[in-house]
């Protein structure tokens, strides 16, 4: 059986990295920048939290940390590419080049291991039990029982909405990502907002790393963001750029994720195909959102035509 | 008393009791090469609208600038209402009462009439961090119904026609509390009858007490609305006056620097064969809906062909499609009887088309290349320009410093890259590459686009110079003094379809005005439209 309760939590679960780099990227999208640095931001997440949870023996306090390590990296690139104006996607992939080694040569520098690390010290988050929803059948058991991130990114989503659409300080951002003149001739100043997105935008892809590394799992592998900030980013594009569709997106991306992992396990095909889906489907959808635009006009064209040639006959 | 007799007898009053709203003082601004502003002195009296003029690159622009507080002079000082500012920011140029209208507008098209026009300052709750949106809309109806601005306040940006656009960004200057209006050539993309309009609500805004900052390079409209007149001339003001007191022409030479002709010369065209026929042509637009429709006309040798209309009403996808940079989605286009509707946009050139684009710097020229580069863009193929895809450098050399020579381009050499020049030469090299080829079709469109005056003279001149030699000339352009000045023949376009062809005699300012906004006058006029509809 692929279908069933548990593949709904697991999606949930999976979906949760995803939705903490969309709504990433989507905050500074709104505010005009394409941050791909987000990749590179929640590996350093997720390293800095297994750092601070092994040496505090709290995974609070991971978390904590591994939000201030990921702003840090993100003020590297506000500073590069905003104040320095050095081009914002070259400057995404140095970030990123960058994030992946140090965190290689952090690993053996600080635990002396290579690969990963792992250790019974180690603490991870707890899972929480919602008080009186734990207790209803089927509903208990579908959104109780998570780690605390979880429900924090199901918060943020929220206030990310509230914030873009009903706050002046989000009215403003996204002023300035459409159309910065403008927001300019009316006082707004728009490289403070870039910079407010860009560290916003690392202090949730840190909540996503420090998931990945304390949540999901409770150890650090090279790499471990595994292409999470892009599918963020694809998520983002799928929802259109708004805070609730980049969380669709992130279920969405979750879904085939877990199906991936479930028909792992029942051994029908080759694992690397398997592994390959998720990927392979987000591609696809990309790959109709770009045409979409394209079979759109098609259509209208055609519907033009067609209605133009009925009037003049 | 006559409307003109009242205005006037208002202008007198207004000029009584003038107190002074702004005073810039020895304002000197030096761009890197450039002196910008040279000791320039500006005096703007209260309740009044004086009319800023000169040429582009005259330093209109920065001077204004300067006053909203985009840039610090280096030199001077600024008073308003008598007292010395330091104006460093366009939110101190707010507090102080100023307001602009810039000429490209500046809004967010996705936000809402009143999104664009309280942003940055919208009433809030929750200690200022949630906007009030019911109290928004009400500040902007009321504010719209206190100076007679209709909008529609939850209207997308974006979907509102220009004329809307600009009321928007008066709003966006009134709700700011301006006293002051700075508006930066805003009839550049009116029809006369929207700049009437225009010109009513600056009207009301001066009855209310408002001092509004007018610039412009158009003379009529200087001597209709304004009340005093400062030219400026290579970063100087050359010359100040009452507006009473002076005529376009005196204005025109102030401007120039020397005396201009305001009036083309021009002989009667003498009409040849059809060189260019387009018939029943519709082209899409890039989203697919028709941008023109069932669109017919036909070209002759020494002539010029001007299609007048307000931009965005179908023009630039005419042109591309005739110059082969849009598909066509139905109809002909035909260059000397020859079909050339599926011809890529080289085979129409080697044909005998050739092309002003309406953007010079985009579609134009390369603005990175140097000018010898552009001069052969169409031609580095073609002997003796290149031999067996080898370039002759010396060939290159001689052509480029002909052009450069024979239109007038005003450069230190050749290798300069194309933006370190002004407008005026970069059209002037443009025209000089287009017309060597000595077309048998010039199609040009919006040719005179942000051009000065002395600029405008002199495209103005080879264009009909070329008509002259034999070429058939496709003018496109939404200065309709432009068309009026230049045509031959004249056809307007509205919303993707023609409202009428017009002989250049019975064309005038009102009728061709009417035309453009879609009102096809009562008048009799001859029918010279073509089989539009089957007899």
């Amino acid at each position: 059986m692929v279908f069933d309760l548990e593949l709904i939590r697991s999606t949930l679960r999976l979906a949760t990295p995803i939705a903490f780099a969309g709504l990433a990227t989507m905050l500074t999208i709104q505010a005009g920048i394409v941050n791909i640095a987000v990749e590179g931001m929640m590996l350093v997440g997720a390293f800095v939290a297994v750092v601070g949870s092994y040496y505090t023996g709290s995974a609070i306090i991971g978390v904590i940390l591994s939000m201030l390590g990921s702003m840090t990296l993100a003020f590297i690139f506000a500073l590069f590419s905003l104040k320095w104006k050095a081009h914002i996607i070259i400057m995404g992939i140095a970030i990123n080049i960058f994030a992946n080694y140090l965190t290689v040569y952090l690993l053996r520098a600080i635990f002396g291991v290579a690969g990963a690390f792992s250790s019974p010290d180690l603490k991870g988050l707890e899972m929480i039990k919602l008080p009186v929803i734990d207790n209803v059948p089927i509903l208990g058991s579908l959104v109780s029982g998570y780690s605390i991130l979880v429900y924090i990114c199901w918060i943020l989503v929220l206030l990310s909405h509230i914030f873009l659409y009903k706050t002046k300080l989000g009215i403003h951002l996204r002023a300035v990502g459409e159309n910065p003149a403008a927001a300019e001739v009316m006082g707004i100043r728009c490289n403070e907002m870039r910079f407010f997105a860009v560290m916003a935008s690392g202090a949730l892809a840190g909540l996503g790393g420090s998931y990945l590394s304390l949540g999901h799992l409770t150890m650090f592998t090279e790499g471990m963001s595994a292409g999470r900030g892009f599918m963020g980013l694809a998520a983002t594009i799928f929802g259109m750029f708004t805070p609730i569709g980049t969380f669709l997106g992130s279920i969405l991306f979750g879904l085939f994720d877990s199906i991936s992992w479930r028909l792992q396990g029942m051994q029908i095909m080759p694992v690397q195909f398997l592994q390959m889906l998720p990927y392979a489907i987000i591609v696809i959808i990309l790959m109709t959102i770009s045409f979409r635009e394209k079979w759109v006009r098609a259509m209208t064209a055609k519907a033009n035509r067609a209605a133009l040639e009925k009037a003049e006959e | 008393m006559t409307p003109r007799e009242t205005i006037l007898d208002h202008k007198n009053k207004r000029q009584n009791n003038s107190a002074i709203a702004v005073c810039m003082k020895n304002i000197t601004k030096v761009f890197p090469r450039v002196i910008a502003n040279d000791h320039v002195n500006l005096t703007v009296n209260k309740g009044e609208i004086l009319a800023l003029v000169g040429e582009n690159g005259a330093g209109k622009t920065t001077l204004m600038n300067i006053l909203y507080g985009l840039y610090l002079p280096d030199e001077g000082s600024i008073e308003i209402k008598g007292e010395e500012v330091r104006i460093d920011s366009p939110d101190k140029a707010i507090r102080l009462g100023m307001g602009m209208v810039h000429q490209h507008f500046k809004m967010v098209p996705t936000f809402t009439v009143t999104e664009n026009i309280t942003l940055g300052n919208e009433p809030a709750w929750g200690k200022g961090i949630f906007v009030d949106k019911k109290k928004a809309r009400a500040q902007v109806i009321a504010l719209s119904e206190q100076y007679g601005l209709k909008i529609d306040p939850d209207q997308r940006v974006r979907d509102i026609p220009v004329g809307l656009q600009q009321r928007v960004e008066i709003l966006k200057t009134l709700y700011r509390k301006a006293e002051v209006l700075i508006l930066d050539e805003p009839t550049a993309i009116l029809t006369p009858q929207e700049t009437r309009e225009l010109f009513n609500v600056i009207r009301g805004l001066v009855r209310d007490g408002k001092t509004v900052i007018f610039i412009t390079h158009k003379l009529k409209e200087v001597m209709e609305i304004s009340d005093q007149v400062v030219v400026m001339r290579r970063g100087r003001v050359v010359y100040t006056s009452r507006t009473q007191e002076t005529t376009p022409q005196k204005l025109a030479n102030m401007m120039v620097g020397r005396e201009v002709l305001l009036q083309l010369k021009k002989t009667p065209a003498k009409r040849g064969e059809v060189v260019l026929a387009v018939k029943n042509l519709t082209v899409l637009d890039n989203r697919g809906l028709p941008a023109v429709r069932r669109i017919s006309f036909e070209v002759r040798k020494g002539m010029v062909l001007g299609i007048a209309g307000v931009e965005g009403n179908g023009q630039t996808e005419l042109v591309e499609a005739i110059t082969g940079l849009r598909q066509v989605e139905s109809g002909n286009i035909v260059l000397e009887g020859r079909e050339i509707g599926m011809f890529n946009p080289r085979r129409r050139r080697e044909l005998g088309m050739a092309h002003i684009p309406e953007d010079r710097m985009t579609t134009g020229l390369n603005m990175e290349a140097n000018l010898k580069d552009n001069a052969i863009v169409n031609s580095y193929y073609k002997s003796p320009i290149s031999k067996l895809n080898i370039l002759n450098f010396k060939v290159i050399e001689k052509f480029t410093s002909r052009l450069v020579k024979e239109f007038d381009i005003r450069t230190p050499n050749l290798n300069v890259v194309a933006n370190t020049l002004s407008g005026g030469n970069l059209q002037k090299l443009v025209l000089a590459r287009e017309l060597a080829g000595k077309p048998k079709i010039l199609v040009a469109s919006q040719p005179t686009r942000g051009l000065d005056i002395g600029s405008i003279e002199f495209v103005h001149q080879r264009i009909i110079d070329a008509r002259d030699s034999g070429t058939a000339v496709l003018l496109i352009s939404a200065e309709l003094e432009e068309i009026l000045s230049l045509s031959d023949q004249i056809v307007v376009m509205y919303e993707g379809r023609i409202v009428g062809i017009l002989e250049a005699e019975e064309a005038d300012e009102e009728t061709v005005g009417l035309m453009m906004a879609g009102i096809k006058p009562d008048k009799k006029m001859k029918d010279t439209s073509f089989k539009e509809k089957p007899f």
